[in-house]
């Protein structure tokens, strides 16, 4: 009873108190942090599940309806009655009706999703086994990410979500994504941008997330990998913009793809 | 034998065949994980002989049961003309696959390939050389079987031999050119898209065209051996379907890969 | 064989002849059954071992052995799909029933029936053989998942033998459900009683039949993929490999033209059964007949058009997004004129609650659920959020393990051998609702599952084939010293003990 209080009490839960990866007790989805998101499980919480609930309730209720009326007890001579053309009809327009109020809001979602606003900044993730490399190419960085054993972790730092080197964005900003891989199919999801693609070796996939809140995010690899594929986590630290210029020029460094380039850079910025 | 049966069916009789060949099967997988991995070809092949020699058995028994038993009631041979319906419809698909991967390249050629198809420092067979002359081969072992048919049908047996000697052969010069075009091919099946769509399903084919010159040449066999009437005669007739199977297989790879492809 | 039998008619061997030279479509039928039994014991096994690793956050029981739980995963999707509910339900029970529904004295094929069993265990051994043969480096077993997408199934991700021994072991059960197909579309189409047209055929007969086309048109082409993946790993082709101009997505094209259409193979002859129970226990004909058999034939046919909704996030555009969006929903109609006609079936009728009615209206309930989840996993906005989590696991086990497995026990309760009918044998029945029952009281299929939907609910971005998940480390858990402990503590605190350890 107690657990069945728990999962009450914690769906019923804003969901504003959640942060950016699962929690115990959880249900329903990961908190929003970008417009994809919001689309996705308002789409999801307002109409869909409403629906399917509903069938399943009616469904359900027709059966107990059915059971109880028409038990042998009850209803000892059966009817024999096998066609009903009205009923027949209804139960395969009523169906096709409540998909298309689905279809429509979901096509609409889908190509919302896919449409990439103009870029204001390209990253590139490449699936390896068993960890993520990361690329700004118009910055000149370059970096892998690799999670953080349980023996390591900080203060705060979710455990098997969290990575050394944190993929940094500024907050508001659009932000593309090309993702490949370099061996076998890894997936690049982060739940609470509603972003989700696979990394498929020879092709370049493309997603975009305009994050709207400044945070750690944290997702995983979602397309079975191998061995460690539990493994490699992905995070993405969601900055403001002064803050991204700062680890940015220390990424310039620090994470320099091609160490001659930095040195042009710095001399044309002095 | 039929005496005490209320229905024209074929029950067949207990075999040992299908045990038999089925675990023959798990020998010659078994055998060709060995050959792939550690290079011991023994298995692969002990598990082929025995796969073929219960095929033989089983067949044996078909020919012996339709032959001399009188099992094959026209109500069995109409099954039998179902079940080798349903068979090439399995082939057909089984070849979907194959074209689905020649187009998977072959419309959306990728950097590898040059983004064009047939892909850079490729060099295609000219269509109109051999694979045209195998074209008008299979076309012509296509009718010569045909020719074959309709003298059964005419119970002219010695029509029947001849069509059918022709169609063997066609099919067996079908090979012969097949393997002189692949042993002057500049590319190879392994580590390029296009020698593995290609090798893999004019392959595949080639194979197909083997099994039905078999196919073909064992109905001969036993055509000779006085086998066959002219209205019972489905296991030739099986094997002109496939042979049409295999023809109509043939143009579209002619189409596709040969003359488009290139 | 022929000189034996010139002088008896349909001579049977006695002993264990009988059963492995069998032409008789019911030994077959019931040899099907038995290997369904064991196959399923051992799915079910595998299903355990992960439960029990789940329970613990960090190492549960399989200490820290990674690729094993990847073994795992895929034993128990390719043991379940290939060699329980596939023989299960058409080799066995469609064996069984369709040649006395439909009148006829046996299948048309006899013989090949027979070897369509045998190669069923033929093929398991390999599997079997693959989990203990060298997989990726260090490892032994397959770890690609069910649907073993290259390159994780290619030479560079698991170059060992155990790879090459599963791809053969699906040719071989390929191969028998090939055959098992044409013989049952020959059976039904050629050797019906005369009078019974196709539109007077007993449903079950229809879900076979139409279950059999669905098999011999899209295994084959299962079969080329897989003879790719061969190739590619031993011959050096690159049909997979993107260095040499391949597509890795081609793989996942021809698979789920095969895996869609696999799915309905799964759960149509269920449907059928269904039909027939709940028709029987109401003692009422099935509500609108025809309707019944042709939203069984569309569900097939659409079934063909709408695979690549299981590839929403591989990167496909967005148009074929849509298409595939859109044919995916239209399924729902078919499969909720099925639903409605069973209520509509049972509707006025004089319904008796034995066992196999109940587990049927269990099948309806539930495998609506597994329904209308599918709904929801239709639409490809939201299937960018629910791709590869538990929700998709939930879902498909409502329609398998709650609707396929169902229908399998529904058929063997109502299993009477003599009359060979759907009907009751009580005595029969009496001896397996007390095991039934208890069973149901540890009830590890429906309350599991509901936990998977809860866990789906809970965790939509949870991923799955993930051997290891939670944020708690593994103090707070139970210490087990002894297995049967362990054992114990899993069948009394399964439900509640796992859902609280899944969501810790």
């Amino acid at each position: 009873m107690k657990k069945l209080f728990y999962i009450i009490l914690f769906s019923t839960i804003p969901l504003a108190l959640q942060a950016n990866q699962p929690k115990d007790w959880q249900l329903g989805f990961q908190e929003a942090a970008s417009e994809s998101m919001r689309d996705i499980i308002s789409f999801h919480n307002n109409l869909l599940l409403p629906i399917i609930i509903g069938i399943s309730v009616f469904v359900l209720f027709l059966l107990v309806y059915a059971c109880i009326r028409f038990r042998a007890s009850r209803n000892p001579n059966p009817s024999k009655r096998t066609h009903n053309v009205t009923v027949e009809v209804l139960w395969t327009l009523i169906p096709c009706l409540i998909l298309i109020v689905m279809a429509v809001p979901s096509f609409k979602i889908l190509y919302k999703q896919d449409t990439i606003p103009k870029a204001d900044l390209t990253i590139k993730a490449i699936g390896y086994q068993w960890y993520w490399g990361y690329e700004y190419p118009d910055e000149n960085i370059i970096f892998e990410s690799y999670m953080i054993e349980e023996k390591d972790l900080k203060e705060n730092q979710p455990r098997l979500l969290a990575v050394d080197n944190e993929v940094v964005v500024p907050v508001n900003k659009v932000i593309k994504v090309l993702i490949t891989a370099n061996d076998v199919l890894h997936a690049w999801a982060l739940p609470s941008f509603g972003v989700k693609r696979d990394a498929v070796p020879g092709r370049i996939n493309e997603t975009w997330f305009k994050a709207e809140k400044i945070g750690t995010y944290y997702g995983q690899c979602s397309e079975l990998c191998g061995i460690k594929h539990a493994f490699m986590p992905i995070t993405v630290r969601v900055v403001s913009q002064e803050d991204y210029d700062i680890w940015l020029s220390d990424a310039k460094i620090k994470f320099a793809k091609d160490p001659t380039k930095i040195k042009v850079r710095k001399i044309a910025s002095k | 034998m039929s005496s005490e049966k209320k229905h024209d069916y074929h029950l067949v009789d207990p075999s040992p065949w299908p045990i038999y060949t089925s675990f023959s099967c798990l020998v010659l997988a078994i055998g060709s994980v060995y050959y792939f991995h550690y290079d011991i070809s023994f298995g692969m092949y002990l598990g082929l002989a025995l796969v073929i020699y219960g095929a033989y058995m089983w067949f044996r028994d078909v020919v012996i049961e339709a032959e001399h038993q009188g099992h094959h009631t026209p109500v069995v041979q109409i099954h039998h003309r179902y079940g080798m319906t349903l068979f090439i419809a399995s082939e057909v698909m089984f070849f979907v696959a194959w074209f689905w991967a020649y187009f998977d390249a072959s419309l959306f050629p990728n950097e590898f390939m040059g983004n064009q198809w047939p892909p850079k420092d490729i060099e295609t067979f000219d269509p109109w050389d051999i694979p045209l002359i195998n074209t008008l081969v299979l076309l012509l072992s296509g009718t010569t079987v045909t020719w074959a048919h309709h003298a059964l049908l005419e119970d002219d047996r010695k029509g029947f031999i001849q069509g059918l000697s022709l169609t063997v052969f066609l099919g067996f010069c079908f090979t012969l050119l097949q393997a002189y075009e692949y042993h002057h091919a500049t590319f190879n099946y392994s580590g390029h898209i296009y020698g593995a769509v290609f090798y893999m399903a004019t392959g595949f084919h080639g194979f197909h065209v083997i099994v039905g010159t078999i196919f073909l040449a064992v109905c001969l066999w036993r055509g000779k051996l006085g086998h066959f009437n002219k209205d019972h005669h489905f296991g030739f007739e099986a094997a002109a379907w496939y042979w049409h199977f295999v023809d109509v297989v043939w143009l579209f790879l002619f189409a596709a890969i040969y003359i488009w492809g290139s | 064989m022929y000189s034996q039998t010139t002088t008896h008619d349909h001579h049977t061997p006695s002993g264990w002849k009988r059963w492995a030279y069998s032409t008789n479509h019911k030994d077959i039928g019931t040899m099907y059954l038995i290997f369904a039994i064991i196959a399923g014991v051992i799915g079910t096994a595998f299903s355990v071992l992960m439960r029990m690793e789940l329970m613990h956050p960090g190492d549960g029981i399989l200490g820290g052995n990674y690729h094993l739980y990847n073994v795992l995963v895929t034993g128990h999707g390719l043991i379940m799909i290939f060699f329980m509910v596939m023989p299960a339900m058409i080799g066995g029970f469609g064996n069984w029933f369709v040649p006395i529904m439909i009148g006829a004295p046996d299948m048309a094929f006899p013989r090949m029936n027979n070897i369509s069993f045998w190669l069923l265990p033929a093929s398991l051994i390999l599997l079997i053989m693959s989990i203990f043969a060298d997989g990726p480096p260090g490892q032994t077993g397959v770890g690609g998942g069910w649907t073993i997408y290259p390159p994780l199934s290619s030479k560079a991700g698991q170059p060992g033998p155990a790879m090459d021994l599963a791809i053969l072991s699906l040719h071989l059960a390929g191969a028998s459900s090939i055959l098992g197909a044409v013989n049952f579309i020959t059976t039904i189409l050629n050797m019906r009683t005369p009078g019974m047209t196709l539109h007077k055929m007993p449903l079950f007969a229809w879900s076979i039949l139409v279950t059999a086309f669905l098999l011999l048109l899209s295994l084959p082409v299962l079969a080329g993929a897989i003879t790719m993946l061969l190739t590619d790993r031993n011959f050096g082709t690159a049909f997979f490999e993107a260095q040499t101009g391949g597509d890795p997505v081609l793989f996942q094209h021809l698979f789920w033209f095969f895996g869609h259409p696999e799915v309905y193979i799964l759960i149509l002859p269920g449907f059928g059964m269904i039909s027939h129970i709940v028709s029987t226990f109401s003692k009422k004909p099935v509500f609108g007949y025809l309707g019944m058999a042709y939203a069984m034939v569309a569900i097939g046919v659409v079934g063909f058009v709408v695979w690549a909704h299981h590839m929403y996030t591989v990167g496909l555009s967005t148009d074929t997004k849509a298409y595939f969006l859109a044919a995916t929903m239209i399924i729902a109609v078919p499969t909720g004129i099925k639903i409605f006609s069973w209520i509509a079936t049972m509707w006025g009728g004089s319904i008796s609650f034995k066992t196999p009615m109940v587990w049927a209206l269990g099948f309806i309930f539930l495998f609506t659920v597994g329904g209308v989840t599918g709904v929801v996993l239709a639409n490809a906005g939201v299937d960018t959020a629910m791709h590869d989590t538990y929700y998709v696991v939930a879902h498909f086990h409502y329609v398998l393990s709650l609707g396929a497995v169902f229908a399998i026990c529904v058929n063997a309760l109502c299993f009477d051998k003599k009359k060979s009918k759907f009907v009751l044998n009580k005595k029969k029945v009496k001896n397996l609702i007390k095991g039934y029952e208890k069973i149901r009281k540890i009830s590890i299929k429906e309350k599991n599952s509901l936990n998977i939907l809860c866990r789906g609910a809970a965790m939509r971005y949870f991923m799955t084939r993930l051997y290891d998940y939670s944020n708690t480390p593994k103090t707070a858990l139970i210490k087990i010293k002894d297995p049967r402990e362990y054992y114990q503590k899993l069948l009394v605190h399964n439900n509640l003990r796992t859902y609280k350890d899944y969501l810790n």
